[in-house]
């Protein structure tokens, strides 16, 4: 279900209403979780399993570590092999269950269908590793647990294909099996809409409890809703459980701020995605659908204006997701502030999908050392937190050179604002617009169709004529219009927007727009990730 | 802020609490509840009020002869100030599919005015005929657009080429494509072989009650090319290599606030045109049709809708059966159309429904399995003024 379609609207105007009429009860979170697994089952009702089990999975799993002693002195104490967990009742059913658990998967596999066999292989290897994990009483084990579960999950939907084909291509005697032949009952192998976005969520709740950084949630109702909250399920913005978890202790005060806040979101998000990104999109697929016949100017415009479309159609989709929570009460974190405005790639990253890039920095670049280890092991650590970025977006090798080709370039711009002729006298508007330039640039490696149409567009860029780009003027001035507002708002007349009279005016001028131009449909780009 | 802050994958969010977290957002414009009221209000004063003031100030120049252009088909909210401004004592508005409409005949060419010749303008018959239309987009037509006064004469086809097979029935389970999506039952009665999703289903539901958002396809169709603003700003002219004429054009340009007309002398219709020809010429052999019953036919069944929804808007409607090319049927076809044939004008005497069920026209004028050339329009006039029902329900006797 798409926020900027009619079933979704109806969908809304149930959801709303009876979560406002449940203030008073229990049953206003069941009702949020009840319509969030609507919401994902409305795209695919079997994939709805795969969200049920990695809440179900994460939340038992950091029951489980709760119950093992913390690392240190006074708890991880002996040897590392000690059974520590027979000493707990719940660590000791866990032991004893995933020990039967594992014999009766260990018996499905060698008896049952031939179909779920490589399901129950990796159910076993998970079932062993945590009666390991019980035994112990490792909170290691655990993490490890949920690391591989998910990442699992994440790789077998999203990059088994790509790896097996590249290895089939590589070594053609290996004749890896298609990933899609190893789903269990035949069911189509489909790439779960917004798997890495719940998948990072609920991984992110683990690892904070593994470092203490978050309480335990004892209810599974709480736990669930935070993993599958529906505005921001299926493309984020990525929570943390510290910042959204609280949110669902109890009912949040209604306001009639909230809701004209919320309804302001959504009506820029909505313009952002319908009036903007839809309409670039059409320039944009002309172009990149044949780079071959286009020419260099329509190339370099086309490039540009993918750059403004994945902006206006994942800013769009968190405008809208923040709005409907702001709605009923929830606040959801800023994923996108101006982007286009960076004067630097490192403040580019601060300022474009802000809760995946923080995630990568408190789960990826941290652990790895960040900048505490030196220069060169920076530079190690911001390349490999790049390199993954880059893959998270997809099985492609273009994702894999847009995350190398931004990590180059925070490596390269950031020793460049050493200097102080760059940080003192370049300035500011072009160091705006070469980070756009450099943005721009790596978008063709985004989103090209493979490496070699990357390849053709560059040179063809470089070296085809310079030709006519047959950008449309009502595009370049819609742009345009955006760009000078999001400029007013970083510069001092910015109280000029914030008057009634313009933000009415600006208000009636996108719901018109919107009635006039916008064609409906268009799924979000980000739902592929 | 940590000393991660020089790198752009750390510089990002805070890790304070809610509020630090959750900024509105990175533009001002967060209305108030009553600058929200204030938007509505004006937003709602436009959405009313620009439909009922086009209408005043759009020209839209009928004439003699008039029939929604080809290229109008889908402008729904053109055909209903055509059909409202047809609507006025004294007329009578023929209602139907291309066989009404002329699909190989020019707009002087077409039953209704043939009618209107015949009776010597008295009544005046106006087509109301939509090309590409059926049964069940004429019923989404008649709800939502051919709102037709209470009194009004309606003259109805009843052509029974949408019962000829499943796939025309729109009763088969496969999927189809098909003209005027948008008017057929979107959710009930359910078509098996209609699979637009629950959103273009809404839409369509939608669309077809909010007067603004009739109107705005009314623009998109009388001046950009049947496209949305936004996709003929990008549209091309089917060249090789492709041109763009409308990338660097103002688009409040094309409003001319003028409807296009027909364009004159259209060469894929009329006399002079390659396709107006008897279909015994065209290499069509005879045709043996998998005719739908009519207790299962999709199509009957909104027929039979459309004409309880005229007569209980008060309008007064007389259905004329045909006119099917029998001569194009196989022979072992005859009976199963037969028993549909007399299945649809039993229905129609058991509903005392005024009805004439004339002789088929003679091969020769027949463009196809229900299409007449001119001359057989002519014929099917004479022969519809001829006919006694008929001349009961205009009320008078025509008789020269």
């Amino acid at each position: 279900m798409l926020f900027h379609t009619w079933p979704f609207a109806i969908f809304l105007l149930i959801v709303l209403p009876v979560f406002f009429a449940l203030q008073r009860t229990r049953l206003w979170l069941a009702w949020l979780l009840v319509a969030s697994y609507f919401f994902y089952g409305w795209w695919n009702p079997y994939y709805l399993l795969l969200v049920v089990y990695s809440t179900l999975l994460d939340y038992a799993l950091v029951a489980f570590m709760d119950h093992c002693p913390r690392a240190g002195p006074a708890g991880e104490s002996g040897s590392r092999w000690a059974p520590r967990g027979l000493g707990d009742k719940l660590l000791k059913s866990a032991f004893v269950g995933s020990l039967l658990g594992a014999m009766a998967i260990l018996a499905g596999a060698v008896w049952g269908p031939a179909t779920l066999r490589p399901t129950l292989i990796g159910a076993e290897v998970l079932m062993l590793l945590m009666a390991l994990g019980a035994l112990l009483g490792s909170r290691k084990i655990w993490l490890l647990v949920s690391l591989v579960n998910n990442l699992a999950l994440l790789l077998f939907f999203k990059y088994a294909g790509f790896v097996v084909g590249n290895l089939n291509a590589v070594f053609p005697r290996l004749h890896l099996p298609d990933p899609a032949t190893l789903m269990p009952f035949g069911f189509a192998y489909l790439l779960p809409v917004g798997i890495s976005f719940f998948t990072f969520q609920s991984l992110s709740y683990t690892i904070d409890f593994y470092f203490g950084n978050v309480h335990r949630e004892r209810s599974l109702l709480r736990f669930a809703t935070f993993v599958c909250f529906f505005p921001q399920l299926m493309a984020g913005p990525i929570e943390r459980a510290r910042h959204l978890l609280p949110q669902f202790n109890q009912f949040p005060a209604f306001r009639l701020q909230n809701l004209t806040d919320g309804a302001s979101l959504l009506l820029v998000g909505l313009f952002k995605k319908l009036a903007l990104a839809n309409y670039l999109s059409l320039y944009v697929e002309r172009v990149y659908d044949h780079p071959d016949t286009s020419s260099g100017a329509a190339l370099v415009l086309g490039t540009v204006a993918f750059g403004w479309q994945i902006y206006f159609d994942f800013s769009g989709y968190t405008d809208m997701a923040r709005g409907l929570a702001r709605m009923m009460g929830f606040n959801l974190i800023l994923n996108f502030n101006n982007p286009y405005l960076a004067a630097s790639l490192g403040e580019f990253w601060s300022r474009w999908h802000i809760g995946l890039s923080s995630w990568f920095r408190d789960y990826v670049y941290i652990p790895l050392g960040g900048n505490r280890l030196g220069s060169w092991m920076t530079y190690r650590n911001l390349l490999i937190t790049f390199l993954i970025s880059g893959v998270w977006h997809g099985s492609k090798w273009t994702f894999l050179i847009w995350g190398a080709l931004h990590g180059l370039g925070v490596i390269v711009m950031r020793e460049m604002e050493r200097s102080s002729f760059y940080r003192d006298r370049v300035p500011r508007l072009l160091k705006q617009a070469a980070v756009f330039a450099f943005v721009s640039f790596t978008w063709i490696f985004f989103r090209a169709d493979s490496l070699a149409d990357a390849n053709l567009i560059i040179r063809r860029i470089a070296t085809a004529g310079w030709g006519t780009a047959n950008l449309p003027v009502l595009m370049v001035a819609l742009v345009a219009a955006v760009w000078g507002y999001a400029f007013l708002y970083e510069s001092r007349f910015r109280d000029l927007l914030k008057t009634g009279a313009v933000r009415v005016s600006l208000a009636v001028m996108m719901v018109l727009y919107l009635c006039l131009c916008a064609s409906g449909g268009g799924a979000f780009i980000y739902f592929q990730f | 802020m940590t000393n991660e802050s020089a790198s752009g994958i750390t510089r990002s969010v805070g890790q304070g609490g809610p509020k630090e977290l959750a900024p509105f957002g990175a533009t001002e414009m967060r209305l108030t509840a009553r600058q929200w009221l204030a938007t509505l209000a004006i937003v709602l004063a436009i959405l009313l009020a620009v439909p009922a003031l086009w209408e005043r100030v759009e020209r839209f120049d009928t004439g003699a002869d008039y029939r929604i252009p080809y290229a109008l088909s889908r402008d729904y909210w053109l055909y209903a100030r055509w059909v409202k401004r047809a609507a006025v004592p004294g007329k009578v508005v023929v209602l139907g599919d291309s066989v009404v409409w002329g699909e190989y005949v020019q707009p002087d060419g077409a039953w209704p005015v043939f009618l209107t010749r015949e009776s010597a303008g008295a009544p005046e018959f106006v087509n109301g005929g939509v090309n590409g239309l059926f049964p069940l987009a004429l019923e989404g037509m008649v709800r939502h657009y051919a709102k037709l006064p209470a009194g009004q004469k309606v003259l109805l086809q009843c052509n029974l080429l949408w019962l000829t097979s499943p796939e025309a029935d729109l009763s088969s389970t496969k999927e189809e494509h098909f003209n005027h999506a948008r008017l057929v039952p979107q959710f009930t009665p359910r078509l098996a072989c209609y699979r637009a999703d629950a959103s273009e289903k809404l839409t369509a539901e939608i669309q077809n009650r909010v007067g603004f958002l009739q109107w705005t396809s009314h623009l998109q169709n009388a001046y950009f090319e049947q496209k949305s603003i936004l996709n003929w700003t990008l549209a091309d002219d089917g060249g090789d290599p492709p041109q763009y004429p409308n990338a660097q054009r103002n688009p409040l340009a094309q409003i001319t606030l003028t409807v296009p007309p027909a364009p004159l002398g259209d060469p894929q219709r009329g006399p002079a045109s390659a396709r107006h020809k008897p279909w015994s010429t065209t290499g069509v052999g005879s045709t043996r049709f998998d005719w739908v019953s009519l207790e299962s036919s999709r199509q009957w069944a909104a027929f039979q809708r459309v004409v309880r929804l005229l007569r209980a808007r008060g309008n007064d409607v007389f259905v004329v059966l045909g006119p099917f090319n029998e001569h194009i049927m196989a022979p072992q076809n005859r009976a199963p159309y037969q028993a549909i044939h007399d299945g649809v004008a039993a229905w129609l005497t058991a509903e005392s429904i005024p009805h004439s069920v004339p002789e088929p026209l003679p091969s020769e004028l027949y463009a196809d399995a229900s299409h007449p050339l001119t001359a057989g329009y002519e014929l099917m006039a004479k022969r519809t003024l001829a006919d006694a029902a008929f001349r009961r329900w205009l009320g008078r006797s025509l008789d020269k």
